[in-house]
Protein backbone atom coordinates (compact mmCIF):
# COMPACT_ATOMS: atom_id res chain seq x y z
CA UNK A 1 0.00 0.00 0.00
CA UNK A 2 1.42 3.18 -0.72
CA UNK A 3 1.71 5.44 2.24
CA UNK A 4 -0.17 8.60 1.88
CA UNK A 5 2.11 11.54 0.17
CA UNK A 6 1.33 13.70 3.45
CA UNK A 7 -0.13 12.93 7.00
CA UNK A 8 -0.23 15.68 9.29
CA UNK A 9 -1.61 14.85 13.08
CA UNK A 10 -2.28 17.13 15.87
CA UNK A 11 0.41 19.22 14.69
CA UNK A 12 1.57 22.15 17.35
CA UNK A 13 3.70 25.17 16.74
CA UNK A 14 3.88 28.12 18.81
CA UNK A 15 6.49 31.31 18.03
CA UNK A 16 7.23 32.61 20.95
CA UNK A 17 4.09 32.77 23.27
CA UNK A 18 1.93 33.26 19.89
CA UNK A 19 0.50 29.40 19.18
CA UNK A 20 0.52 29.37 15.39
CA UNK A 21 -0.90 25.66 15.06
CA UNK A 22 -3.18 24.19 17.46
CA UNK A 23 -3.79 20.85 16.55
CA UNK A 24 -3.56 20.36 12.96
CA UNK A 25 -4.49 17.19 11.14
CA UNK A 26 -4.70 16.53 7.40
CA UNK A 27 -4.35 13.88 4.68
CA UNK A 28 -3.15 14.12 1.29
CA UNK A 29 -3.57 11.03 -0.78
CA UNK A 30 -1.10 10.19 -3.90
CA UNK A 31 -2.28 11.83 -6.89
CA UNK A 32 -4.40 14.14 -4.79
CA UNK A 33 -4.36 17.64 -5.96
CA UNK A 34 -4.78 19.09 -2.50
CA UNK A 35 -5.97 23.00 -1.60
CA UNK A 36 -4.72 24.82 1.34
CA UNK A 37 -7.04 27.66 1.95
CA UNK A 38 -6.71 30.68 4.86
CA UNK A 39 -6.34 34.36 5.54
CA UNK A 40 -2.76 35.34 6.25
CA UNK A 41 -1.57 34.60 9.47
CA UNK A 42 -3.20 31.54 9.88
CA UNK A 43 -0.84 29.29 10.34
CA UNK A 44 0.02 27.91 6.44
CA UNK A 45 3.14 28.82 5.59
CA UNK A 46 4.11 27.64 9.23
CA UNK A 47 2.45 24.28 8.14
CA UNK A 48 4.79 24.30 5.19
CA UNK A 49 7.77 24.91 6.83
CA UNK A 50 7.59 21.59 8.90
CA UNK A 51 6.94 19.80 5.18
CA UNK A 52 10.02 21.13 4.29
CA UNK A 53 12.17 20.74 7.56
CA UNK A 54 12.53 24.33 8.23
CA UNK A 55 10.71 24.75 11.07
CA UNK A 56 10.40 21.75 13.86
CA UNK A 57 6.96 21.57 15.37
CA UNK A 58 6.84 21.67 19.22
CA UNK A 59 4.25 18.78 19.29
CA UNK A 60 2.67 16.48 16.87
CA UNK A 61 3.56 14.73 13.53
CA UNK A 62 4.44 15.22 10.14
CA UNK A 63 4.81 12.41 7.42
CA UNK A 64 6.25 12.84 3.93
CA UNK A 65 5.66 9.32 1.86
CA UNK A 66 5.52 8.30 5.40
CA UNK A 67 8.59 9.40 6.41
CA UNK A 68 9.49 11.86 8.55
CA UNK A 69 11.10 15.04 6.98
CA UNK A 70 13.52 15.51 9.95
CA UNK A 71 14.93 12.02 10.05
CA UNK A 72 14.74 11.42 6.34
CA UNK A 73 15.29 14.70 5.04
CA UNK A 74 17.17 13.85 2.25
CA UNK A 75 15.12 11.23 0.99
CA UNK A 76 11.57 13.56 1.24
CA UNK A 77 13.39 16.44 -0.37
CA UNK A 78 14.46 14.19 -3.46
CA UNK A 79 11.28 13.05 -3.85
CA UNK A 80 9.63 16.41 -3.43
CA UNK A 81 9.73 19.97 -5.22
CA UNK A 82 8.44 23.54 -4.17
CA UNK A 83 7.78 26.27 -5.57
CA UNK A 84 7.69 29.31 -3.56
CA UNK A 85 6.00 32.48 -4.08
CA UNK A 86 9.53 34.44 -4.22
CA UNK A 87 11.68 32.26 -6.11
CA UNK A 88 15.62 33.38 -6.20
CA UNK A 89 18.70 32.09 -7.96
CA UNK A 90 22.20 33.20 -7.91
CA UNK A 91 22.55 36.04 -10.18
CA UNK A 92 25.31 35.57 -11.62
CA UNK A 93 24.31 32.10 -13.26
CA UNK A 94 22.39 32.14 -16.74
CA UNK A 95 19.04 30.13 -16.73
CA UNK A 96 20.85 27.20 -18.39
CA UNK A 97 23.35 26.85 -15.13
CA UNK A 98 20.90 27.31 -12.66
CA UNK A 99 18.69 24.43 -14.01
CA UNK A 100 22.02 22.29 -14.39
CA UNK A 101 22.78 23.73 -10.56
CA UNK A 102 19.49 22.13 -9.06
CA UNK A 103 19.56 19.16 -11.57
CA UNK A 104 23.07 17.91 -9.94
CA UNK A 105 20.86 17.78 -6.98
CA UNK A 106 18.51 15.66 -7.96
CA UNK A 107 17.99 11.69 -8.74
CA UNK A 108 16.20 12.23 -11.64
CA UNK A 109 15.66 15.41 -14.18
CA UNK A 110 14.05 14.71 -17.74
CA UNK A 111 15.56 16.78 -20.39
CA UNK A 112 13.00 16.55 -22.24
CA UNK A 113 10.18 17.86 -20.26
CA UNK A 114 13.33 21.00 -19.66
CA UNK A 115 13.67 21.19 -22.69
CA UNK A 116 9.68 21.68 -23.91
CA UNK A 117 8.78 24.10 -20.62
CA UNK A 118 12.13 26.47 -21.68
CA UNK A 119 10.17 26.69 -25.61
CA UNK A 120 6.84 26.78 -24.08
CA UNK A 121 7.68 29.71 -21.66
CA UNK A 122 10.50 31.06 -24.52
CA UNK A 123 13.09 31.30 -21.47
CA UNK A 124 16.69 32.03 -23.09
CA UNK A 125 18.93 29.21 -21.63
CA UNK A 126 21.96 31.88 -22.11
CA UNK A 127 19.66 34.22 -20.44
CA UNK A 128 21.16 35.83 -16.80
CA UNK A 129 18.71 34.96 -14.14
CA UNK A 130 19.22 37.98 -12.49
CA UNK A 131 17.79 39.72 -15.63
CA UNK A 132 14.52 37.36 -15.15
CA UNK A 133 11.25 39.12 -14.37
CA UNK A 134 8.80 37.93 -11.54
CA UNK A 135 6.92 36.14 -14.34
CA UNK A 136 10.18 34.44 -15.90
CA UNK A 137 11.34 33.71 -12.10
CA UNK A 138 8.17 31.19 -11.25
CA UNK A 139 8.40 29.78 -14.96
CA UNK A 140 11.78 28.68 -14.62
CA UNK A 141 11.65 27.24 -10.87
CA UNK A 142 8.18 25.73 -12.28
CA UNK A 143 10.38 24.20 -15.01
CA UNK A 144 13.00 23.00 -12.74
CA UNK A 145 10.37 21.03 -10.29
CA UNK A 146 8.67 19.27 -13.08
CA UNK A 147 11.89 18.02 -14.69
CA UNK A 148 12.79 16.94 -11.55
CA UNK A 149 9.71 14.32 -11.93
CA UNK A 150 8.79 14.78 -7.99
CA UNK A 151 6.16 12.53 -6.47
CA UNK A 152 5.15 16.37 -4.58
CA UNK A 153 4.86 18.98 -5.92
CA UNK A 154 4.31 22.06 -3.09
CA UNK A 155 3.22 25.33 -3.81
CA UNK A 156 3.23 28.46 -1.99
CA UNK A 157 1.28 31.27 -3.63
CA UNK A 158 2.90 30.35 -6.51
CA UNK A 159 0.91 32.38 -8.94
CA UNK A 160 0.36 35.91 -6.60
CA UNK A 161 1.87 38.56 -8.64
CA UNK A 162 1.73 37.33 -11.76
CA UNK A 163 -0.26 38.28 -15.03
CA UNK A 164 -3.33 36.41 -15.93
CA UNK A 165 -2.18 34.59 -18.72
CA UNK A 166 1.05 33.83 -16.76
CA UNK A 167 -1.21 32.82 -13.95
CA UNK A 168 -3.10 30.45 -16.62
CA UNK A 169 -0.27 29.28 -18.40
CA UNK A 170 0.89 27.95 -14.89
CA UNK A 171 -2.21 25.97 -14.40
CA UNK A 172 -2.11 24.13 -17.59
CA UNK A 173 1.63 23.66 -17.21
CA UNK A 174 0.89 21.65 -13.93
CA UNK A 175 -2.40 19.87 -15.99
CA UNK A 176 -0.11 18.59 -18.71
CA UNK A 177 3.23 18.81 -17.94
CA UNK A 178 3.60 17.72 -14.32
CA UNK A 179 0.27 15.35 -14.57
CA UNK A 180 1.54 13.85 -17.65
CA UNK A 181 3.38 10.46 -16.35
CA UNK A 182 1.52 8.46 -13.61
CA UNK A 183 -0.91 10.30 -12.99
CA UNK A 184 -2.01 8.54 -9.59
CA UNK A 185 1.10 9.32 -8.05
CA UNK A 186 1.67 12.91 -8.94
CA UNK A 187 0.31 14.77 -5.92
CA UNK A 188 -0.07 18.44 -5.65
CA UNK A 189 -0.21 21.07 -2.26
CA UNK A 190 -1.45 24.18 -3.43
CA UNK A 191 -1.61 26.83 -0.74
CA UNK A 192 -2.81 30.06 -2.17
CA UNK A 193 -5.51 32.70 -2.21
CA UNK A 194 -5.80 32.81 -5.61
CA UNK A 195 -8.57 30.53 -5.25
CA UNK A 196 -10.66 31.22 -8.26
CA UNK A 197 -7.55 30.47 -10.76
CA UNK A 198 -7.31 26.58 -9.23
CA UNK A 199 -10.71 25.73 -8.17
CA UNK A 200 -10.36 23.14 -11.41
CA UNK A 201 -7.63 21.54 -10.22
CA UNK A 202 -8.47 20.82 -6.37
CA UNK A 203 -9.78 17.75 -5.60
CA UNK A 204 -9.79 18.09 -1.74
CA UNK A 205 -9.17 21.23 0.57
CA UNK A 206 -8.62 22.17 4.14
CA UNK A 207 -9.51 25.89 5.45
CA UNK A 208 -7.35 26.86 7.95
CA UNK A 209 -8.24 29.32 10.54
CA UNK A 210 -6.38 30.52 13.71
CA UNK A 211 -3.61 27.09 13.46
CA UNK A 212 -7.07 24.67 13.13
CA UNK A 213 -8.61 23.16 10.25
CA UNK A 214 -11.84 24.66 10.02
CA UNK A 215 -13.06 22.63 6.80
CA UNK A 216 -11.52 19.66 5.21
CA UNK A 217 -13.89 18.53 2.15
CA UNK A 218 -13.67 17.11 -1.60
CA UNK A 219 -14.30 20.02 -3.86
CA UNK A 220 -17.92 19.04 -5.72
CA UNK A 221 -19.21 18.23 -2.46
CA UNK A 222 -18.64 21.73 -0.58
CA UNK A 223 -19.54 23.44 -3.68
CA UNK A 224 -22.86 20.96 -4.06
CA UNK A 225 -23.53 21.53 0.25
CA UNK A 226 -23.13 25.42 0.18
CA UNK A 227 -25.69 27.03 -1.26
CA UNK A 228 -26.84 30.77 -1.54
CA UNK A 229 -30.43 31.29 -2.22
CA UNK A 230 -31.76 34.95 -2.72
CA UNK A 231 -35.40 35.87 -2.41
CA UNK A 232 -37.58 38.43 -3.08
CA UNK A 233 -40.91 39.32 -1.60
CA UNK A 234 -44.20 41.19 -2.13
CA UNK A 235 -44.12 42.78 1.56
CA UNK A 236 -41.36 42.17 4.21
CA UNK A 237 -38.96 39.46 4.30
CA UNK A 238 -39.49 37.24 6.70
CA UNK A 239 -37.20 37.56 10.09
CA UNK A 240 -33.85 35.59 10.57
CA UNK A 241 -35.80 33.43 13.34
CA UNK A 242 -37.44 31.83 10.54
CA UNK A 243 -34.42 30.69 8.93
CA UNK A 244 -32.33 28.54 12.29
CA UNK A 245 -29.43 26.13 10.31
CA UNK A 246 -28.51 28.74 7.83
CA UNK A 247 -24.71 29.94 7.98
CA UNK A 248 -25.81 33.59 7.14
CA UNK A 249 -28.57 35.63 6.67
CA UNK A 250 -29.05 38.82 5.42
CA UNK A 251 -31.94 41.29 4.59
CA UNK A 252 -32.09 44.26 2.42
CA UNK A 253 -35.57 46.28 1.93
CA UNK A 254 -37.95 43.26 0.27
CA UNK A 255 -34.77 41.04 -0.59
CA UNK A 256 -33.49 37.99 1.44
CA UNK A 257 -30.18 36.09 1.14
CA UNK A 258 -29.46 32.87 2.79
CA UNK A 259 -25.93 31.00 2.91
CA UNK A 260 -26.43 27.38 4.11
CA UNK A 261 -23.92 24.50 4.04
CA UNK A 262 -25.59 21.12 4.37
CA UNK A 263 -29.88 21.03 4.86
CA UNK A 264 -30.37 23.43 1.99
CA UNK A 265 -33.43 21.64 0.52
CA UNK A 266 -35.04 21.73 4.15
CA UNK A 267 -34.21 25.74 4.43
CA UNK A 268 -35.40 26.31 0.44
CA UNK A 269 -38.65 25.01 1.36
CA UNK A 270 -39.13 26.72 4.55
CA UNK A 271 -38.35 29.77 2.45
CA UNK A 272 -40.20 28.86 -0.13
CA UNK A 273 -43.26 28.51 2.17
CA UNK A 274 -43.39 32.10 2.62
CA UNK A 275 -44.35 32.60 -0.73
CA UNK A 276 -41.89 34.63 -1.95
CA UNK A 277 -42.31 36.06 -5.63
CA UNK A 278 -39.25 34.97 -6.83
CA UNK A 279 -36.04 32.47 -5.65
CA UNK A 280 -32.35 31.98 -6.94
CA UNK A 281 -30.36 29.72 -6.08
CA UNK A 282 -26.44 28.81 -6.77
CA UNK A 283 -23.69 26.75 -5.02
CA UNK A 284 -20.95 28.72 -3.45
CA UNK A 285 -17.25 28.72 -5.07
CA UNK A 286 -14.43 27.41 -3.22
CA UNK A 287 -13.73 31.03 -2.66
CA UNK A 288 -16.96 31.72 -1.74
CA UNK A 289 -17.01 28.89 0.68
CA UNK A 290 -13.68 30.05 1.79
CA UNK A 291 -14.92 33.70 2.90
CA UNK A 292 -18.14 31.81 4.42
CA UNK A 293 -16.47 29.83 6.61
CA UNK A 294 -13.44 32.43 8.06
CA UNK A 295 -14.95 35.38 7.09
CA UNK A 296 -16.73 38.02 9.54
CA UNK A 297 -20.03 36.19 10.47
CA UNK A 298 -22.93 38.09 9.28
CA UNK A 299 -25.44 38.79 11.78
CA UNK B 1 -16.72 21.54 -28.98
CA UNK B 2 -17.02 24.06 -26.70
CA UNK B 3 -17.31 23.37 -23.15
CA UNK B 4 -18.14 25.57 -20.16
CA UNK B 5 -17.66 24.77 -16.62
CA UNK B 6 -19.68 26.51 -14.02
CA UNK B 7 -18.59 26.23 -10.66
CA UNK B 8 -21.68 27.72 -9.18
CA UNK B 9 -24.17 25.26 -10.75
CA UNK B 10 -23.91 22.95 -7.50
CA UNK B 11 -23.23 20.35 -10.78
CA UNK B 12 -19.89 18.04 -10.00
CA UNK B 13 -17.29 19.07 -12.43
CA UNK B 14 -17.35 15.78 -14.66
CA UNK B 15 -21.31 15.34 -14.26
CA UNK B 16 -20.98 19.29 -16.54
CA UNK B 17 -18.50 17.60 -18.83
CA UNK B 18 -20.73 14.37 -19.27
CA UNK B 19 -24.23 16.38 -19.80
CA UNK B 20 -22.58 19.33 -22.26
CA UNK B 21 -21.35 16.12 -24.32
CA UNK B 22 -24.65 14.26 -24.70
CA UNK B 23 -26.21 18.09 -25.32
CA UNK B 24 -23.83 18.40 -27.88
CA UNK B 25 -24.44 14.85 -29.20
CA UNK B 26 -28.78 15.41 -29.22
CA UNK B 27 -28.38 18.79 -30.90
CA UNK B 28 -26.09 17.40 -33.32
CA UNK B 29 -23.27 20.14 -32.85
CA UNK B 30 -21.23 16.47 -32.45
CA UNK B 31 -21.56 13.55 -34.98
CA UNK B 32 -21.12 10.01 -35.11
CA UNK B 33 -17.68 9.11 -35.36
CA UNK B 34 -16.12 12.64 -34.50
CA UNK B 35 -13.36 12.47 -31.96
CA UNK B 36 -13.70 14.24 -28.70
CA UNK B 37 -10.13 16.08 -26.92
CA UNK B 38 -7.82 13.92 -25.51
CA UNK B 39 -8.32 13.92 -21.69
CA UNK B 40 -4.91 16.03 -21.55
CA UNK B 41 -6.41 18.69 -24.00
CA UNK B 42 -9.42 18.97 -22.44
CA UNK B 43 -7.67 19.01 -19.13
CA UNK B 44 -5.98 21.96 -19.97
CA UNK B 45 -8.61 23.63 -21.93
CA UNK B 46 -10.68 23.61 -19.05
CA UNK B 47 -7.73 23.97 -16.79
CA UNK B 48 -9.70 21.05 -14.71
CA UNK B 49 -7.98 18.22 -13.23
CA UNK B 50 -7.16 14.95 -15.42
CA UNK B 51 -8.70 12.59 -12.92
CA UNK B 52 -12.05 15.02 -13.28
CA UNK B 53 -11.17 14.48 -17.20
CA UNK B 54 -10.72 11.03 -17.83
CA UNK B 55 -13.85 10.09 -15.12
CA UNK B 56 -16.24 12.25 -17.40
CA UNK B 57 -14.78 10.22 -20.53
CA UNK B 58 -15.36 6.79 -18.77
CA UNK B 59 -19.00 7.52 -17.53
CA UNK B 60 -20.05 9.11 -20.97
CA UNK B 61 -18.33 5.26 -22.03
CA UNK B 62 -20.37 3.83 -19.43
CA UNK B 63 -23.22 4.82 -20.62
CA UNK B 64 -22.31 3.96 -24.73
CA UNK B 65 -22.26 7.58 -25.73
CA UNK B 66 -18.50 7.84 -26.81
CA UNK B 67 -16.10 4.33 -27.45
CA UNK B 68 -12.39 4.79 -26.23
CA UNK B 69 -10.54 3.07 -29.38
CA UNK B 70 -7.78 1.85 -27.48
CA UNK B 71 -4.55 4.28 -27.93
CA UNK B 72 -6.53 6.26 -30.22
CA UNK B 73 -9.22 8.47 -28.41
CA UNK B 74 -12.66 9.05 -27.89
CA UNK B 75 -15.16 8.95 -30.63
CA UNK B 76 -18.87 9.74 -30.57
CA UNK B 77 -20.78 6.57 -30.55
CA UNK B 78 -24.25 6.53 -32.95
CA UNK B 79 -27.04 7.19 -30.69
CA UNK B 80 -28.79 4.09 -30.91
CA UNK B 81 -25.72 2.36 -29.14
CA UNK B 82 -27.00 2.89 -25.57
CA UNK B 83 -26.74 0.10 -23.78
CA UNK B 84 -29.30 1.74 -20.95
CA UNK B 85 -32.83 -0.55 -20.91
CA UNK B 86 -35.58 1.64 -22.17
CA UNK B 87 -37.32 1.21 -18.70
CA UNK B 88 -34.62 2.66 -16.90
CA UNK B 89 -33.96 5.54 -19.88
CA UNK B 90 -37.38 6.52 -18.96
CA UNK B 91 -36.97 6.77 -15.35
CA UNK B 92 -34.03 8.93 -15.29
CA UNK B 93 -36.26 11.10 -17.79
CA UNK B 94 -39.01 11.15 -15.43
CA UNK B 95 -36.99 12.31 -12.45
CA UNK B 96 -36.01 14.80 -14.44
CA UNK B 97 -39.19 16.21 -15.44
CA UNK B 98 -40.53 16.22 -11.48
CA UNK B 99 -37.98 18.65 -11.06
CA UNK B 100 -39.17 20.60 -13.44
CA UNK B 101 -42.92 20.30 -12.35
CA UNK B 102 -42.07 21.03 -8.85
CA UNK B 103 -40.28 24.22 -10.57
CA UNK B 104 -43.18 25.16 -12.35
CA UNK B 105 -45.68 24.58 -9.07
CA UNK B 106 -43.60 27.12 -7.30
CA UNK B 107 -43.47 29.63 -9.83
CA UNK B 108 -46.91 29.08 -10.13
CA UNK B 109 -47.02 28.55 -13.97
CA UNK B 110 -50.41 26.34 -14.78
CA UNK B 111 -50.22 23.28 -15.81
CA UNK B 112 -51.44 24.12 -19.66
CA UNK B 113 -48.84 26.82 -19.95
CA UNK B 114 -46.10 24.69 -18.89
CA UNK B 115 -47.04 21.94 -21.22
CA UNK B 116 -46.93 24.42 -24.17
CA UNK B 117 -43.57 25.75 -23.11
CA UNK B 118 -42.60 22.10 -23.19
CA UNK B 119 -43.98 22.03 -27.03
CA UNK B 120 -42.14 25.33 -27.63
CA UNK B 121 -38.99 24.42 -26.28
CA UNK B 122 -39.29 20.84 -28.07
CA UNK B 123 -39.68 22.87 -31.37
CA UNK B 124 -36.94 24.93 -31.20
CA UNK B 125 -34.33 22.51 -29.82
CA UNK B 126 -35.59 20.33 -33.28
CA UNK B 127 -35.41 24.00 -35.18
CA UNK B 128 -31.55 23.66 -34.24
CA UNK B 129 -31.06 20.23 -34.98
CA UNK B 130 -32.23 20.49 -38.42
CA UNK B 131 -29.97 23.46 -38.50
CA UNK B 132 -26.94 21.42 -37.66
CA UNK B 133 -27.91 19.03 -40.01
CA UNK B 134 -27.48 21.43 -43.38
CA UNK B 135 -24.03 22.28 -42.37
CA UNK B 136 -21.26 20.43 -43.74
Amino acid sequence: MIPPAIQIQDLVHRYGRHEALHGLSLTVEPGCCYGFFGRNGAGKTTTLKCLLNLLRPQAGSVRVFGLDPRRDEAEVKSRLAYVPDFVAFYPWMSVRETLDYQASFRPRWNRDIEARLLARFQLDPAAPTSGLSKGQRTQLALAGAIASEPELLVLDEPTSGLDPLVRREFIRTIIGAYQEVAPGRRTVFVSTHLIAEFEGLIDRFTILDQGRAVLTADADEARTKFRRFRARFEGDPPPASAFSGAKSFRREGRDLELVVNGDGDAILERLRSHRPASIETESLSLEEIVVATVGDPVV
Amino acid sequence: MMLHINFKSGVPVYLQIVQQVKAAAAAGTLRPGEALPSVRALAEELRINRNTAARAYAELESEGVVENRHGAGCYLRAQTASPLRHAVRSERLASELDAVIVQAHHLQIPDAELLSLLRERLAAFRGRQSGNDRTP
